[in-house]
């Protein structure tokens, strides 16, 4: 077999792999949503990353949950959408976080996604197995599930508000409203994106929800470095046109809220 | 007026250093806020340095070389940077970066050294050693066929047959201490407590090595009056005992020119001289700040004269000038004072550099602030290595220094002979080609079953633990050669006068290649792996189908067969009973030769290309852990160093941003990083904080990056004296980031 007919029939195969993942990937959402309702106890996670400095304070592990309910455009991590991820026990999960104990001097676990709020079951009972081995761990949300038995559970929660193709900021008033009821540590995020959400009256929207909550902001500048995941996803990236947020553009918005 | 006097102890009774030490210094547990600047003195200084060591590599490394004199202690008339404004003095030849030439380990790699750089080793030298038999020489007269063999194939690389085996610390502290005199009279009486036994081999050998120390300390009294400085008696204060010091360390790198020359454990010896003059007005920080700057000034200009080939091996043209840093006392107390603060200031005081090679010994229990300032120090310059205090100090006491890279020793009272390493990727080969030679298709070892079809792990991993136990008798005795012969030629006499008569040995054995040999193993484990061979009938590459647990992502799976591996060689090694009773060691380090050892090793069962460069030391291949830095730090903590005594090296780097949002996060993280990864007994850690794309950078537009100190296996270098393929091999390597 000469080397040209060898590539092409490895093309061949990669693109019908990838029609079949488009195919599955939609059913495995529906079954996600299926199984939570039925307080599935195993969880599906896309990965752990072990050695995150800026996760939350100190040295963390970050579990990425499988599945969530929104589509952002900006999505970073659109792997964690469609694709079904490793199942795992809350043990199983638990004995292989309890590994990096003693790196958590300040740190601890941080669960990411995805949206692991969506997977209640697994992640109140992670989440118990952690907090009984005195392991700190934080949650980064969407804040469009507001449940306060998790918000309870957990040591804080970074909220990251998507106000990039919507000013309706509603959800996150009562998302943050159940965080004080229940004593829950929260702060914001916000993706900065340029020419999408950095104009001034979207900024003072956002900077008097983080204010009438109490709650810090931080704003996470826009990056395409996830260009190559939606490629082996075989999607296309709905913000690939716009450009990166810079140091300045960060700097910027953040003047703009301390002049006002 | 007349100085305080040291509280006394039995140091005064024998030499005993450690002793003095004990009951004489200040433990620091504040900050560095009291630190000093450098003076404008040290910065004039560096500035003339700094012209030099330009010249030097302009020049394409060497800037000078004596090849009319053989270098000694008495050889070359005093040199100078500056004659005038040098507060501590000193240098290997008559001019500063001028290299001499050493040819007692062997004449040839002295000639060939001095041919690459465009010179010519004198007829006068040529014509003196035509009449000696030298270390190589030796080695020479000896190896049998099996053992040329071995070496040619790079199954065992590196061995110190050429040079000086180096990794040896001469106390240098005790010409401080007590003079030069009291040592030679210590000496005296050996020699005459001796003389009443029985003469037999053993005893006449110890006599005749007792004569060499004490001729050197006598030369080594000569060599400081070249400079017009008597060091018979006890150094009186802070200038004094670091002068002292430091001509005790000259005289050894003007002896010998071994891999590498460790300084031992001098900064907290230094800091009692220091802290004793700050009380009594005669120093000021800024001073005392100044002695260390000057100190470290000369250590920065080591050098020693290797051919290319060896720079292939030990890339960057190292020294080795490996000082141990802090560390706690067996009372509890650290040993972490001022001048451990100091010594890492001239980092700062003079720029980043290699060398010395500053070693912090890491306890759970180091004080907090000390902690925090050497992360750093890591973060601002990537100049500091780290070792496992907890884990030595149990077994070395709280006197023990570091040599070269991992390998710790007590001070003056354990040497070791350096062996080298073995390449276990190679290994693997070799026993797939039933005791062929991958890449010459020569049968190297016993003839066994060359493997066909789709390989069986048992079967694999039994004929493999065969050629182990084969290799490691044969690796046993040819360092038994090696060094029979190198205490016969090139005996280690200053370096040996500053260690008690009575030594403890250590026969440092090493392996190279173990994450791609665990991987390798892991492959045929748990997926299918079958060999391809070419027309000879030797395996050229590996069909791999599947995929296997790789070693750096903590999955026990693969971390075991790692870990079994070592347990299996170190059990090995110890069956052949080693030169002059010394007790076996190993160490999982490559320096920088995983570029060389890649080059010799074909193709790999983990889908390794051949030629491609293993990973450093106990590293994980380059991007294969790819669960995050602390997935691959403890994979790396399972190594036993109950088997690995003589240390296991790991380097790490992580781009700045992954490590943590600012400075503080950032210093904060690594020092939790380092508390973690120690608390679970792991032995080392080089610690590089820098973007891959600096890197780039710096080798596209070297002239704007100058002073780029990265740390490789066990010792910092500047990036630009890597060869290329170092420098791409360094690039290749995993940054701990994430996207």
């Amino acid at each position: 077999m000469d080397e040209q007919t060898n590539k092409r029939e490895e093309a061949d195969k990669q693109r019908k792999n990838r029609e079949e993942i488009k195919e599955q990937r939609y059913k495995w959402v529906d079954a996600l949503r299926q199984t939570c309702s039925q307080k599935e106890t195993d969880g599906f996670v896309d990965s752990v990353y072990c050695g995150s400095g800026v996760d939350g304070a100190g040295l963390r592990c970050v579990v990425f949950f499988s599945g969530c309910n929104l589509r952002c455009p900006f999505c970073h991590n659109p792997e964690t959408l469609y694709n079904k991820g490793e199942r795992y026990t809350a043990e199983a999960l638990f004995e292989k976080l309890r590994r990096y104990k003693p790196y958590f001097k300040r740190g601890g676990v941080t669960l990411s996604g995805g949206e692991p709020f969506l997977q209640k079951t697994f992640l109140l009972e992670l989440v118990a197995l952690l907090k009984a081995e005195g392991i700190h761990v934080i949650a980064e949300t969407n804040g469009h599930i507001c449940d306060r038995e998790i918000l309870a559970s957990l040591d804080g929660v970074v909220v990251d508000i998507k106000n990039q193709e919507s000013d309706d900021l509603a959800v996150y008033d009562s998302f943050f409203a159940a965080c004080k009821e229940v004593g829950c540590k929260a702060e914001a995020t916000n993706v900065l994106v340029p020419d999408k959400n950095d104009a001034k009256e979207k900024l003072i929207a956002l900077a008097s929800l983080a204010k009438r909550w109490g709650v810090g902001l931080r704003f996470l500048p826009f990056r395409k470095l996830c260009e190559q995941k939606y490629e082996e996803l075989a999607l296309e990236f709905p913000y690939g046109s716009f450009r990166e947020a810079e140091d300045e553009d960060v700097k910027k918005a953040e003047k703009a809220l301390s002049n006002r | 007026m007349a100085k305080r006097e040291f509280k006394a102890g039995a140091y005064e009774e024998e030499i005993n250093v450690r002793d003095f030490i004990q009951t004489n210094y200040t433990p620091y547990e504040g900050d560095g806020a009291f630190l000093a600047g450098p003076t404008a003195r040290t910065k004039k200084m560096m500035e003339k340095v700094n012209a030099l060591l330009k010249e030097e590599s302009d020049k394409g490394g060497v800037l000078d070389i004596d090849t009319e004199r053989v270098s000694s202690l008495l050889t070359y008339p005093a040199g100078y940077i500056d004659k005038e404004n040098e507060l501590i003095v000193g240098l290997q030849t008559d001019a500063p970066l001028k290299r001499g030439v050493n040819p007692f380990g062997g004449i040839r790699m002295a000639r060939q050294s001095c041919e690459a750089y465009g010179y010519k080793l004198s007829d006068k030298v040529e014509e003196e050693f035509s009449y000696k038999t030298t270390h190589n020489d030796g080695v020479f007269h000896v190896y049998t066929d099996d053992m040329k063999a071995l070496r040619h194939a790079g199954l065992l690389t590196g061995l110190p047959d050429a040079y000086g085996r180096g990794r040896i610390i001469g106390d240098y502290r005790r010409v401080a201490l007590y003079g030069v005199d009291k040592l030679i009279e210590e000496k005296e009486k050996d020699r005459r407590a001796y003389g009443k036994r029985l003469m037999d081999e053993k005893n006449i050998r110890a006599l005749e090595e007792l004569f060499k120390q004490i001729d050197f300390l006598k030369k080594l009294k000569d060599m400081a009056l070249l400079y017009g400085i008597d060091i018979s008696a006890p150094a009186k204060n802070a200038k004094e005992a670091i002068q002292w010091t430091y001509f005790a360390y000259l005289a050894a790198i003007k002896e010998q020119n071994g891999a590498a020359m460790s300084l031992g454990r001098v900064s907290t010896f230094f800091d009692i001289y220091i802290s004793r003059d700050l009380e009594d007005g005669t120093l000021t920080e800024e001073a005392a700040q100044e002695l260390i700057d000057d100190f470290v000034i000369k250590l920065r200009i080591t050098r020693q004269l290797r051919t290319p080939e060896y720079n292939d091996l030990f890339g960057g043209d190292p020294t080795w000038t490996t000082e141990s840093i802090g560390g706690m006392g067996e009372d509890g107390r650290t040993l972490v004072t001022k001048t451990s603060f100091r010594i890492l200031n001239t980092l700062y005081n003079l720029g980043p550099a290699p060398e010395p090679n500053l070693t912090v010994l890491w306890s759970e229990k180091l004080p907090e602030a000390f902690k925090v300032f050497c992360a750093k120090v890591s973060v601002d310059t990537d100049a500091i290595q780290y070792e496992n205090d907890d884990l030595m100090r149990p077994i070395y006491g709280d006197d023990y220094g570091i040599a070269c890279c991992v390998s710790a020793m007590k001070i003056g009272k354990q040497m070791q002979f350096f062996g080298a390493r073995c390449n276990l990727a190679k290994l693997l080969l070799l026993t797939l080609n039933g005791g062929k030679d991958e890449k010459s298709g020569k049968q190297l070892g016993p003839v066994g079953e060359s493997f066909t079809g789709k390989l069986d792990y048992k079967k694999v991993r039994a004929a493999y633990s065969k050629y182990i136990a084969w290799l490691c008798d044969l690796y046993v005795n040819t360092l038994n050669v090696i060094h029979y012969m190198h205490d016969k030629y090139a005996y280690e006499k200053i370096q040996m006068a500053l260690h008690d008569t009575e030594v403890e040995r250590f026969l440092a054995c090493g392996v190279a290649g173990l994450s791609v040999a665990a991987d390798s193993l892991s492959a045929i484990k748990y997926a299918s792996v079958t060999p391809v061979y070419n027309d000879e009938g030797i395996i050229f590459d590996f069909k791999t189908e599947g995929d296997f647990p790789k070693y750096g992502n903590d999955d026990d799976r693969v971390d075991a067969i790692a870990v079994d591996l070592l347990k299996e060689f170190s059990d090995q090694l110890k069956k052949t009973p080693a030169y002059r009773g010394a007790k076996h060691t190993l160490s999982v380090l490559t320096i920088t030769s995983n570029v060389v050892y890649g080059k010799k090793t074909g193709a790999t069962p983990d889908g390794r290309a051949a030629g491609e460069p293993f990973a450093p030391g106990a590293n994980p291949m380059h991007n294969r852990d790819v669960n995050g830095a602390l997935a691959s730090l403890n994979s790396v903590a399972k190594l036993p160093y109950e088997y690995c005594r003589d240390g296991i090296s790991n380097t790490f780097s992580i781009v700045p941003s992954a490590l943590g949002a600012n400075e503080e996060e950032r210093v904060q993280n690594l020092a939790d990083m380092l508390d973690g990864y120690f608390g679970q007994g792991a032995h080392h850690l080089n610690v590089n904080v820098f973007d891959r794309e600096k890197l780039v950078a710096a080798m596209e537009h070297p002239e704007l990056y100058p002073n780029v100190t990265i740390r490789v296996s066990g010792y910092a270098v500047n990036f630009h004296k890597l060869s290329k393929a170092h420098q791409l091999e360094v690039l290749k390597r995993t940054y701990h980031g994430r996207v």
